[in-house]
């Protein structure tokens, strides 16, 4: 590969364009009207346009991005993650095109996209998933035949909609007595908002945490697996704060929860960068979730506790390179490094989305920090794709370590004229709770909006006042003072007479 | 050069005089000594001696951000971020001194963001009661519901369903 276009945007395109410079490969970007002037492109060694500013009527565009790739004569793509990065028909358009789909074929994507069809997967690979009904039941099956399945699994119980999604048409059933209700209400639920009543029922697992292994897979039949990473941290089903490795995984486990992703990924053939989801009970047990088919947001920290880096490594898979990297040093990690995802949302105000203009940015630095970012000084938040701007990433040789650098980091981080969820991740980091690493996937909801996420005392009051009122009293004026009048033969020769 | 600074529920007059190199900046009748390196068009490097600070020379590095409404910052000093609102003195009027400066007089409900109208949820008239939705805008995809900030009436309402609004635009005012 000499050239790789990289079909999509923001910090992600810009993480992309990085790893081929680091390894002499050309970039393209392709932009839509408003991201002109976006980093990506600014950084791309070419760049063409494929639409107006919505995502559908420009980054989803295959057959926009497949004639760019063709114009610009780049013999790779890169769909990055989001976007069209899980789209099998994108996939199978750059192999119809000849380009090299940076990323899994298009059949191992459609079969890992279906959630019933990767539990399929992960069964047939002796992998556990979370216990439930095989098989939905049907909207006339009787309260007696759906509670003898439900004794078969045990309570507390989820009940959810087959054509499920968004919270809607699920419910948890405490005890067998709550099972009839629950059920009218879901199955209404479910038919009013899918047209469909089927339910099946799963048990919950009531303090879960969510743990994840990366893969690498490569066209020679080796699959290997990372250390964990640790996406406990969520708000709203979003992961916000990952780490890794996971202080609840221990290295006998993480041998065990490996080995079981890797089978996976084995079993349906699995290539190039992928991730298996797994919930972890507070027994030990452990089931899986889910696959992602692509490069995932958090892979910095992976990048940062192993010292490999997955984006170039996905680039020599696919182009017919062999996974030659030592298995048990990606088990052992070097460090403990922590992400958080930095938005364009004030978290004092809902999580309102917070576009515009981004006045002034001071990005952190030193030791142990790495900011990977899609946003400058003077740069606009457009309004219509996520709005996240940049991932804060922090490691050190522990735990502590790395959360007082993230500490340090998030002080240092200003984001002017826009509001970012940098507060909320500071609240996050002051939590006692999330220090001691006591914490499940319902972290945030239990804590978040209980008392403020900053408390700004009176004498940082008054000290932003006297910022204020400084500022108006010695008024900015355009470039400042002139520079005096200097002549350069003359430094010269004075530099030169204190030899 | 005299302003009155509120920042949440408190007002805080600030006065600021030169004395040769250095500035005098009383706020409330305090009196603190500041010496402020202009950074750029943006940031402040300040020395500050506040008035009985135990430790003399502060070095603070103050950025500021101005918001859609002029007089409007955000102020971002030592990793916090200090919205407030600056006017020249006497602009918030016969308020309260330690009153809330944003709790009386009319509440002008601004587009915080670039984005659509989706929802005018009141017209003029209507008494509202505090959080209660008076305008739902769309911006990123979502859904932002404002809400009133105490109770009150509507006065104006300026925009209609389906209108476009730039960050900063007046939508309705409450009285």
């Amino acid at each position: 590969m000499k050239k790789i276009l990289i079909a999509n945007r923001g910090e992600i395109a810009v993480r992309v364009i990085r790893a081929c410079r680091d390894m002499g490969i050309a970039t393209v970007a392709v932009y839509s009207e408003c991201d002109r002037a976006a980093l990506h492109v600014r950084m791309a060694d070419e760049a063409w346009p494929v639409g107006p500013s919505a995502p559908r009527e420009s980054y989803l565009r295959i057959d926009a991005i497949i004639d760019a790739a063709r114009k610009s004569g780049a013999d790779g793509v890169h769909p990055g993650y989001g976007f069209l990065a899980e789209n099998e028909d994108f996939a199978a358009a750059c192999r119809d095109a000849g380009l090299i789909f940076i990323g899994p074929s298009p059949e191992a994507i459609t079969l890992m996209g279906s959630k019933t069809a990767a539990r399929q997967a992960a069964i047939a690979a002796g992998v556990p998933v979370v216990p439930g009904t095989e098989q939905p039941l049907s909207d006339t099956a009787s309260d007696a035949e759906v509670l003898k399945v439900a004794e078969g699994i045990g309570y507390p119980l989820m009940l959810k909609a087959v054509a499920g999604g968004g919270g809607k048409g699920m419910r948890m059933v405490a005890t067998p007595a709550d099972l009839p209700g629950s059920l009218r209400a879901a199955r209404s639920e479910a038919q009013s908002a899918f047209g469909d009543g089927a339910v099946y029922l799963e048990r919950r697992i009531m303090s879960p945490r969510h743990i994840e292994v990366q893969l690498l897979g490569d066209h020679h039949g080796t699959v290997l697996p990372f250390v964990e990473r640790e996406c406990s941290i969520q708000r709203r089903h979003q992961k916000v704060v990952e780490e890794s490795p996971s202080l609840a995984v221990t290295p006998e486990l993480r041998r065990r929860m490996t080995s079981a992703a890797a089978s996976v990924a084995k079993a349906v053939g699995y290539t190039n960068a992928g991730t298996i989801e797994f919930l972890l009970d507070t027994d030990g047990s452990f089931y899986f979730l889910e696959m992602n088919t692509r490069l995932q947001v958090e892979h910095p920290i992976t990048e940062m506790v192993t010292g490999v880096d997955l984006v170039q490594w996905q680039i020599r898979i696919a182009r017919g390179e062999r996974l030659d990297l030592d298995p048990e040093a990606l088990l052992r990690p070097i460090a403990h490094a922590i992400e958080c995802r930095i938005y364009a949302e004030d978290p004092d105000s809902g999580f309102l989305p917070s576009p515009g203009r981004i006045q002034g940015l001071r990005v952190p630095q030193g030791p142990g920090v790495r900011d990977d970012s899609g946003a400058y000084e003077g740069g606009d938040v457009p309004i219509f794709y996520d709005p996240m701007i940049s991932k804060l990433i922090t490691w050190g040789d522990s735990r502590d370590h790395a959360i007082a650098r993230m500490r340090r980091a998030l002080s240092e981080y200003q984001v002017r004229g826009i509001r970012t969820t940098i507060p909320f991740f500071q609240w996050i980091l002051e939590d006692d709770d999330f220090k001691a690493f006591r914490f499940d996937t319902g972290f945030i909801d239990r804590k978040f909006g209980k008392e403020p996420l900053q408390v700004v005392d009176a004498v940082h009051e008054d000290l932003a006042a006297i910022a204020a009122a400084v500022h108006l009293f010695t008024k900015p004026v355009a470039n400042h003072v002139a520079p005096a009048a200097t002549s350069r033969w003359r430094d010269a020769g004075r530099i030169e007479a204190l030899r | 050069m005299t302003f009155e600074i509120a920042i949440g529920e408190r007002l805080r007059t600030v006065a600021v005089t030169r004395k040769g190199n250095l500035l005098h900046v009383d706020v409330d009748g305090r009196t603190h000594i500041v010496d402020a390196r202009r950074v750029n068009d943006h940031v402040l490097s300040m020395l500050v001696q506040l008035e009985g600070d135990a430790a003399p020379s502060r070095s603070v590095d103050a950025a500021l951000a101005s918001r859609p409404v002029a007089g409007d910052f955000d102020v971002h000093i030592d990793g916090r971020t200090i919205p407030l609102q600056i006017r020249p003195a006497g602009s918030f009027g016969r308020q309260k001194k330690d009153g809330a400066a944003a709790g009386t007089g009319p509440q002008r409900i601004l587009a915080p963001m670039p984005g659509k109208v989706v929802r005018v949820l009141v017209k003029a008239g209507d008494e509202v009661k505090a959080r209660q939705g008076l305008v739902v805008v769309e911006a990123m995809k979502m859904e932002n519901e404002l809400r009133a900030a105490r109770d009150g009436r509507v006065r104006d309402v300026s925009v209609t369903e389906g209108q476009s609004v730039d960050a900063g635009a007046v939508l309705l005012i409450v009285e």
